[in-house]
């Protein structure tokens, strides 16, 4: 309850306030039908005196007449009055409905607070009891588990203690076996490499041998005669001339850059030179493949 | 692992070492090349492409023809081109090289107004891909011959490393008509003897033209007054003055490297010719030479200290110099064969061509003259005189028969090529190449 009033402070207020104000009207109007007719409802002061039959009846008539309209008068005042009190009342009476009604529709909000807040709390209840039964089973599952595991570590210690006894036995065969082997592959390395070594002092052996042999003036003479038919001696190429060029060949002999570099003669000269060696390519094969290299000096030397 | 074997190894590999040494970064395997060949640079010139309506002077074909012709070259036949590139970026490079072709001309020519063209070319090497050249040259349907042979020029020197001669122009004598109605004439052409001008005609013999330094003035002799005189006279305008008429014989004047002198050969009142230096602001005279026998045809070495001529004091006439200034005797420079003469000078001052006699043959040779490696005979007609050098000293001008018709010729100074100009009308004598242009 002081919580709906705290929730409608306002509409609350508004409502003591009306009901203030109507009362203060009532009591106010109250008050004016209740002071006028004490005025009126003063008896009048009558005087006998002795007078014409006819001025007394003219009298009596009058004061007749005049009874009777105050009379009516106040008949008709009390009809007002009356009607007003009937409006009071029915004022108050359709005050009473309504207020009323806002109580009874405050006790149904409340007893409909009531019921919402009595199934959450039958629900919130229910979940609980749910969750309590949901954790018991979990804790229950839980405890199975680690049963089994229990058993399943048990199990399988047993079972690798025994393989351990078992793998013991062929670990210490394998040791013999993989000494042996690696015995053997130091010593095939051995062997390997002695024999690399011996190809190669043999195959540098050949390529000295060849390099200063006859094989290599036959290439050299090869090379010579190919690039000075390819040579267009220009005027300025005499006697004194001395030019290097870098040749970059691939094996085929095709040339893939001529570059000259230290040389005394003019750019004709120059470009004579590596256009002789581009017009060369490919170069001669070499009589022997050991003679073969990517890249070549030549020496432009005219003797005149 | 790899430590074993290295520890294994070492022994062995201070073993090789003591036998390899360092490989070297370039290997020492080293072929010497001391001769090349004297055959002709083989180059592809596309002809130019040409706007509709314009001159249809063929340029690239005068190009080719001033270059076949210098024995250095040899043009790529146009109907073997693969394809008429005009700009370097057309040019395939692979499918030139296949056809042997180490450069490649290219260009366009435009016509920017009726009668003016920009000529666009440019020089490739097809070995290397390189651009040698890349030029625009503006000139008018008059200028397309000069033109072609400037870009024959820069060609010829941007290969063979030499200047290029093309762009020069040559002197001669020709005669017209027979006896007694004879007309000599002093001719100016293009060194190829195209455009050939008239500079002076004449019913009496003209002789001896004579290039001055500059080639502004020609020196020559006249017989017009019935004597001979030495004239010079401007190219440019015409006029001429008489700069020797001494009695007797006046011939062979020769300039003096700074165009203020002429060597001449005089003769006494006996009659011998002696060699005299011809002041020509004063007209003083200094003798050089004097000898009882024939001095003559004098030329002068370059710093102007010295007259190379010839003579006939030891019997026929050989080719002696003589010091300037200093007294002494000249000193005799050829020795092989009874008859040499007519010295001409090469540019560089390395050697003398002449005329030298061979079993009855007139014939030009060249004289070393830097490292005494003799005479050197480079032509094989039977009449082959008055040689002249080209200012690049590439080629020597001189005058032969051909057809009973006396014409001019072209030889190599390397004598590799001879090439005849029979562009020249009537009997052709005493060709004088003049100097490079632009050097006035």
């Amino acid at each position: 309850m002081p919580r709906f009033v705290q929730e409608n402070a306002r509409p609350a207020f508004m409502s003591i306030a009306l009901h203030g104000l109507i009362v203060a009207a009532l009591i106010l109007a109250a008050d004016f039908s209740m002071r006028k007719p004490q005025a009126e409802d003063q008896p009048l002061p009558v005087t006998a005196t002795v007078v014409d039959s006819r001025i007394v009846r003219a009298a009596l008539t009058a004061k007749q007449d005049a009874a009777r309209a105050a009379a009516q008068q106040q008949a008709a005042k009390q009809l007002q009055a009356e009607k007003q009190i009937q409006a009071q009342k029915e004022l108050e009476a359709e005050k009473q409905r309504e207020a009323q009604q806002q109580r009874e529709l405050a006790q149904q909000r409340e007893a409909q607070q009531q019921l919402q807040a009595r199934q959450q709390l039958e629900a919130q209840q229910q979940r609980e009891v749910q969750k309590q039964r949901e954790v018991a089973q979990q804790l229950e599952a839980r405890q199975q588990h680690v049963a089994r595991e229990h058993q399943r570590v048990l199990e399988a210690q047993a079972a690798a203690a025994a393989a351990k006894r078992a793998a013991a036995t062929a670990a210490a065969k394998r040791a013999l076996q993989a000494a042996a082997a690696k015995r053997l592959a130091a010593a095939k390395r051995a062997a390997a490499a002695q024999a690399d070594l011996r190809r190669q002092i043999a195959a540098e052996e050949h390529a000295q041998q060849v390099a200063s042999g006859p094989l290599a003036d036959q290439y050299r003479a090869a090379l010579q005669n190919r690039i000075m038919h390819a040579w267009i001696k220009p005027a300025a190429a005499r006697a004194g001339i001395d030019c290097l060029v870098e040749v970059t060949q691939v094996p085929g002999g095709e040339v893939t850059n001529a570059r000259v570099t230290k040389c005394n003669g003019d750019d004709a000269v120059r470009q004579s030179i590596e256009n002789a060696v581009y017009r060369a390519s490919p170069l001669p094969e070499p009589p022997d493949p050991s003679l073969f290299d990517r890249k070549l000096v030549l020496e432009f030397k005219p003797d005149e | 692992m790899n430590k074993r074997l290295l520890l294994l190894a070492a022994p062995l590999w201070i073993l090789i070492a003591g036998i390899t040494a360092a490989p070297p970064a370039w290997p020492e395997f080293l072929v010497q090349i001391t001769r090349g060949q004297d055959t002709a640079i083989p180059i592809a010139i596309v002809p130019f492409a040409v706007p509709p309506g314009a001159s249809t002077f063929d340029v690239a074909g005068l190009v080719g023809h001033d270059l076949d012709g210098s024995g250095r070259f040899k043009s790529m036949d146009r109907k073997d081109m693969i394809g008429q590139p005009h700009t370097g970026a057309e040019i395939a490079f692979d499918d030139w090289r296949r056809l042997n072709s180490d450069y490649i001309l290219v260009g366009r020519l435009a016509r920017p107004a009726p009668n003016a063209y920009d000529i666009v070319y440019e020089l490739y090497n097809v070995l290397t891909r390189q651009r040698l050249l890349g030029y625009q040259i503006h000139t008018d349907s008059a200028g397309l011959r000069l033109a072609s042979h400037q870009i024959a020029d820069m060609v010829y020197q941007s290969i063979t490393g030499i200047r290029g001669a093309f762009a020069t122009h040559i002197a001669y004598v020709s005669v017209l008509g027979h006896v007694p109605h004879r007309t000599y004439q002093l001719v100016v052409a293009d060194a190829d003897g195209a455009n050939p001008h008239v500079v002076m005609q004449s019913s009496q013999p003209l002789m001896s033209p004579a290039w001055s330094p500059h080639g502004r003035r020609i020196a020559y002799v006249s017989f017009e007054d019935h004597l001979p005189s030495i004239y010079v006279q401007y190219l440019k305008t015409g006029a001429r003055r008489r700069v020797s008429a001494t009695a007797g014989v006046n011939q062979a004047p020769a300039w003096s490297p700074d165009g203020k002198r002429l060597a001449v050969t005089l003769s006494d009142r006996a009659g011998n010719l002696d060699i005299y230096i011809l002041d020509l602001a004063t007209g003083a005279l200094t003798r050089v030479t004097h000898d009882p026998g024939i001095d003559t045809e004098a030329q002068w070495s370059n710093d102007g200290r010295s007259l190379y001529f010839t003579s006939d004091r030891d019997g026929g006439p050989q080719i002696f110099q003589k010091s300037l200034g200093a007294g002494g005797r000249p000193r005799r420079l050829t020795f092989d064969g009874s008859y040499n003469a007519r010295p001409r000078l090469s540019p560089d001052e390395s050697q003398l061509a002449l005329v030298t006699r061979e079993h009855g043959d007139y014939r030009i040779a060249t004289l070393d003259l830097k490292h005494g490696a003799g005479m050197r005979v480079l032509t094989k007609g039977r009449f082959d005189v008055s040689p002249s050098f080209a200012p690049n000293g590439a080629e020597i001008i001189y005058a032969t028969r051909s057809a009973g018709r006396g014409v001019l010729a072209l030889v190599s100074t390397d004598g590799r090529v001879q090439q005849t100009l029979m562009s020249t009308v009537g009997e052709v004598q005493e060709p004088a190449w003049g100097p490079f242009q632009g050097n006035d």
